[in-house]
């Protein structure tokens, strides 16, 4: 640069800057040349000139960029410390416990600071049973600074506690950089005098808290767990109501009871080691209420070792995952029909040839090959008459009709629950249709078969499930209407037929009329297609169906036959048994006692026959059993027969249905729908 | 180096006598109060003097020696050397990524005289110094020559990709930030800057799929510090909760609880901060964030006041290294953006750390001193 600026040993006409050293000293060193060609101004100083300006401007640019950041930067500190300072949560404080015996003197203003006076709430079951409780625990550390000889701190420690490591407490207690090291986390109250008897300087003792659940694996999906800083973990209510616990030192009631969540899960390990199953699932829900009494998953673990579990033992199968439903959905599939009165109960569909569309081919477990009434198709479990009903309902109204049971959009479940896979509207087409009638071609987690079930059973109420107890002096809860009374009454009937003449009857216990429907389903093999030899065996039961209390499911996952079963794994033999006897043991315990006194009367009004006609005194013709006769059963005394079931009408809703019932037999509607039955699709019904 | 160069830097250099006075002495002791306010902070992170707060404060005195004798050396000298620096740090960035030593999930450190060095903080000095040596002759014309921007640009490129590799994030965001003020202050088109920050900013999502685990971590942390209040937040929160206690006055020195019962984790390295904000409140981390406001400042001035190109880039990019390195670190502890290993410096425990800057210092100060010098090269090619 050239310029007044520059320092001219020989004191040159060029002004000195006023900072130079000439300026300040009056001379410098150097050579004495004077470069006098240096002091015109070039074409290339003036480039550089503007070069330096522009970098000059840059400069100020930048220093402005600076002071703005700064201020942003200063602002924000002032927001963070001064206008909205963060403030500890009480269970951050459990991670570096303090030095500080803070939980035995909660008057240290510090502690009170941090919130130590907050323990996390407990968490019980509906009669108060502890499910999850915090306790006060001792535990050991030190500050290596102080320890004088750390050795024999070591020796003296393992007297009291052996578990300790010899090198990794000696590596601990040496490592001087540090000014805090644990040794032992939880310690008991002798072991502490034990210690503190030492007399090591430099060992201290920390108070902290515990997270026990007692009952460990019992409910340990439903709880979730806690870290070892006390954090819910897990999918479960120590998590999702994580802040609720916090903050709120009164007990959280759970609707479980322990009583019902042990036996279910004492029968589902019997069952799933008795079937050699990968996995097991059960659920106990008040069909009045929606609240859940029991929920069980296997392979389960200890809620005491969350650290400890896999994924697999951490999932809650109840919601956490989707399974085809299976023939349990058949349930839904008849009280649709007979909702939207498209099927009368004493119709039928043939159900002789096993139905053919696209690449499905549907075909019965144990195939009657005839024509079968309404009641035989769901004691029998037949797949081709439930198709047939579907089809008859249509896609747009089975679409809607799952859509109001809830079996389309995740559970309203406080805990996080799986979302069903269902085909898209698009996509729902008639082959969806027929299979979702008899529950594959959807996947659902078992609490949305159980919420469903209970709405068909509980007179047509859906009840969203719930994990709590609800808060005394609360109004009761209340459900949406999803289905006519009339239609619950006689789909109950339909489910007590499966346990008294269909393949639920190991289900049965006396005295609690059993009612419910078995589900064996495919297990689907990655994408596409169905394992060959892996199903859920699934039962749906409810009891007592002369009045509806609670609602049992039990699954196993890949249940495999033995000798017991004669070679069956369907959930006629391996699920409807253990769903018998968790009823058995768990109904008295909800205050349910049998009712043999009655038992007459009410299996009278519970009965429904498998076939029209077969009652005493009945005077209208029916068909012959067996294969299905030639001649027409009569259908004369039909006046409310709906249109051909692909024709129907969606809008207006039909009239309540009369309850057949065998004292009455002239009153079914008969009509033979074997012909519709029969027919084949064509291109345009599919719409 | 010709005979004629070699008077010429001869006849304009002015004795060491003369250069010491030439030192600003107000921002030397403005960085002795920097780093008082370190001893001060480390003192109450350890307890007492032991163990962070007195080797801070002898490594503090060598650095200031280093510093000075570094501000003797005429810039031209070290502009001689800038390419044979970048050089250098490539080696060393291309070193520790075979040979470094790997912790804390990275390949950053190398060993050198009983100190961890980060050879990622010396390259970005070197970049600076490469950087505006190629530019000190630049004029407008050349700026506009994408040929001429090429090379600086790799240049840029080679260390922020070695970096990247180590893994190294924040650093690599650093040195390119870096790295492009020099070209700014070299005078690169506007359009060009806003050409660039958009590819930034678009590069982003993109860059995102291709982070380590850790690093995703730190970002989903900073969204939502909650989501992993024991893992990558627990930081985050418990520093936020740290200034939030210290309130307008802060409790008092030694009095911080987040401090003394260890809720802090690293409080002594890169959250030294929070424990300023404790004890000191809002009044204090304002006082020291004003002093460090007042250094980049001063830096910046001193590049307005220099007569040469190169020193004006030079300070110019060490202040912004000094810049960001401040703003990084207290956006970090106040949780407005993603945490990386970044130190406060010359208050975070830190040795190497602090050495880096205090060379870049000594940088600055040398262009302060050697403000007025010519540079003898240029004319022949202007």
């Amino acid at each position: 640069m050239t310029g007044p600026a520059k320092p001219r040993p020989d004191g040159s006409p060029a002004a000195p800057d006023p900072f130079s050293p000439v300026r300040r000293f009056g001379t410098t060193l150097g050579g004495s040349q004077p470069q006098t060609e240096h002091v015109r101004v070039t074409g290339p100083d003036l480039a550089r000139r503007a070069a330096m300006d522009r970098t000059r401007d840059r400069l100020l640019i930048a220093a402005g960029g600076f002071a703005l950041l700064f201020g942003l930067v200063m602002l924000r500190l002032a927001d963070a410390t001064v206008i909205r300072p963060a403030h500890p949560k009480a269970a951050a404080v459990l991670r570096h416990e303090t030095p500080l015996p803070a939980l035995r003197l909660p008057t240290i203003p510090a502690a009170l600071d941090l919130g130590l006076h907050t323990g996390r709430a407990m968490v019980t079951d509906r009669n108060g049973e502890l499910l999850a409780v915090s306790l006060p625990t001792v535990g050991l550390y030190a500050n290596p600074r102080e320890i004088v000889d750390a050795s024999d701190a070591v020796q003296k420690l393992r007297t009291v506690l052996p578990r300790l490591e010899v090198d990794e407490t000696l590596a601990r207690l040496s490592d001087t950089g540090k000014q805090f090291v644990y040794l032992a986390r939880q310690i008991t109250g002798h072991e502490e005098q034990a210690i503190n008897g030492l007399g090591l300087p430099g060992v201290y003792f920390q108070s902290g808290e515990r997270r026990r659940y007692p009952l460990g694996r019992v409910a340990a999906q439903v709880l979730g767990g806690v870290d070892v800083d006390g954090h819910g973990v897990g999918g479960g209510v120590e998590k999702i109501f994580e802040k609720r616990l916090r903050d709120d030192p009164s007990p959280l009631h759970l609707s479980l009871d322990v009583r019902v969540q042990a036996v279910v899960r004492d029968e589902l390990v019997h069952a799933m080691e008795d079937f050699s199953a990968i996995a097991a699932c059960g659920i106990v829900m008040d069909v009045r209420t929606g609240e859940v009494l029991a929920m069980v998953s296997l392979p389960d673990y200890d809620a005491n070792d969350f650290a400890s579990t896999t994924t697999e033992q951490q999932v809650n199968r109840a919601i956490g995952r989707d399974y085809e439903p299976g023939s349990t959905f058949k349930l839904q599939t008849v009280s649709m029909a007979l909702d939207a009165g498209t099927v009368n109960i004493w119709n039928g569909f043939d159900a002789t040839y096993p139905i053919h569309i696209g690449r499905y081919s549907i075909s019965d477990f144990k195939p009657k090959a005839r024509f079968l009434y309404v009641p035989e198709i769901i004691a029998f479990s037949s797949n081709i008459g439930a198709a047939h009903m579907a089809e008859a309902v249509g896609a747009d109204r089975q679409r809607q009709w799952l859509g109001h049971m809830g079996m389309l959009d995740r559970l309203g479940f406080e805990l996080p629950s799986a979302e069903p896979r269902a085909p898209s509207e698009a996509k729902w087409k008639l082959a969806s249709t027929l299979t979702i009638g008899f529950g594959q071609g959807i996947a659902v987690t078992p609490l949305h078969v159980v919420a469903g079930t209970a709405a068909v059973a509980n007179g047509g109420i859906y009840m969203q499930p719930t994990i709590l107890t609800p808060e005394e002096g609360a109004p009761p809860r209340s459900g949406v209407r999803v289905m006519q009374q009339s239609t619950s009454d006689t789909v109950r009937k339909l489910m007590r037929l499966v346990v008294t003449q269909g393949f639920g009857q190991a289900a049965e216990v006396p005295g609690y009329y059993v009612g419910g429907k078995t589900g064996t389903a495919q297990k689907t093999a990655g994408g596409r297609g169905y394992k060959a030899d892996a199903r859920v065996s699934a039962f749906m039961g409810v009891f007592p169906m002369n009045a509806p209390r609670y609602a049992v499911y039990m699954m196993l996952d890949e249940p495999k036959a033995n000798a017991s079963t004669h070679g069956y794994a369907t959930a006629g033999w391996v699920s409807a048994p253990a769903a018998g006897r968790v009823i058995a043991r768990a109904a008295p315990m909800l205050g349910l006692l049998p009712d043999t006194d009655n038992a007459s009367a009410i299996a009278q009004a519970l009965n429904i026959p498998l076939q029209p006609g077969h009652p005493p005194g009945a005077k209208v013709a029916i068909p012959p059993p067996g294969p299905p006769a030639k001649e027409t059963p009569m259908a004369k005394n039909a006046p409310r027969a709906p249109a051909a079931p692909l024709g129907a009408p969606t809008g207006a809703p039909l009239p309540a249905l009369a309850i057949p019932t065998p004292a009455t037999p002239a009153e079914p509607i008969l009509r033979d729908l074997r012909h519709e039955a029969l027919y084949v699709a064509p291109a345009n019904a599919v719409r | 180096m010709s005979v004629t160069e070699r008077r010429l830097i001869r006849e304009t250099s002015f004795g060491l006598t003369g250069k010491l006075w030439q030192v600003s002495w107000l921002y030397v002791l403005l960085l002795c109060a920097l780093a008082s306010v370190g001893y001060v902070a480390l003192y109450s992170a350890g307890g007492g003097a032991e163990p962070y707060a007195s080797r801070h404060i002898l490594r503090f005195a060598f650095g200031l020696t280093l510093m000075l004798s570094i501000a003797m050396v005429d810039i031209r000298f070290i502009a001689r050397l800038s390419w044979v620096a970048y050089a250098g740090g490539v080696i060393l960035l291309l070193m520790v990524a075979h040979m470094g030593h790997v912790g804390k999930g990275a390949q950053r450190w190398i060993d050198l005289g009983g100190m961890q060095w980060q050879p990622s903080e010396f390259m970005k000095l070197a970049l600076i110094l490469a950087l505006a040596s190629w530019f000190h002759r630049a004029s407008w014309e050349r700026m506009g020559n994408p040929l001429f921007l090429l090379p600086p640009a790799l240049a840029v490129l080679v260390p922020v990709g070695l970096i990247l590799k180590q893994p190294n994030l924040g650093t690599a965001v650093i040195t390119a930030v870096v790295g492009a003020t020099v070209f700014l202050g070299a005078g690169l088109r506007w359009w060009k800057v806003v050409v660039l920050v958009g590819a930034a900013a678009a590069a982003v999502p993109l860059a995102y799929n291709h982070l380590h685990d850790y690093q995703r971590a730190r970002i989903t942390t900073f969204l939502n510090p909650e989501s992993d209040p024991l893992g990558a937040g627990y930081n985050i929160i418990q520093s936020k909760i740290a200034l939030g206690s210290g309130g307008m006055w802060g409790k008092g020195f030694m009095q911080g609880t987040q401090n003394h019962l260890n809720f802090l984790p690293e409080k002594q390295t890169d959250f030294v901060f929070t424990i300023i904000a404790e004890e000191f409140g809002l009044a204090g981390t304002l006082a020291v964030l004003g002093l460090l406001t007042v250094l980049v400042f001063g830096g910046m001035l001193m590049a307005l006041r220099c007569r040469h190109q190169y020193g004006r880039l030079v300070a110019l990019g060490i202040s912004m290294n000094f810049f960001m390195y401040v703003f990084v670190n207290v956006a970090m502890v106040m949780g407005a953006i993603p945490v990386g290993g970044v130190p406060l410096p010359l208050i975070s425990h830190g040795g190497s750390a602090m050495i880096m800057v205090m060379i870049a210092f000594g940088v600055l100060m040398s262009v302060y001193v050697h403000r007025d010098v010519e540079f003898s090269d240029g004319r022949e090619d202007g």
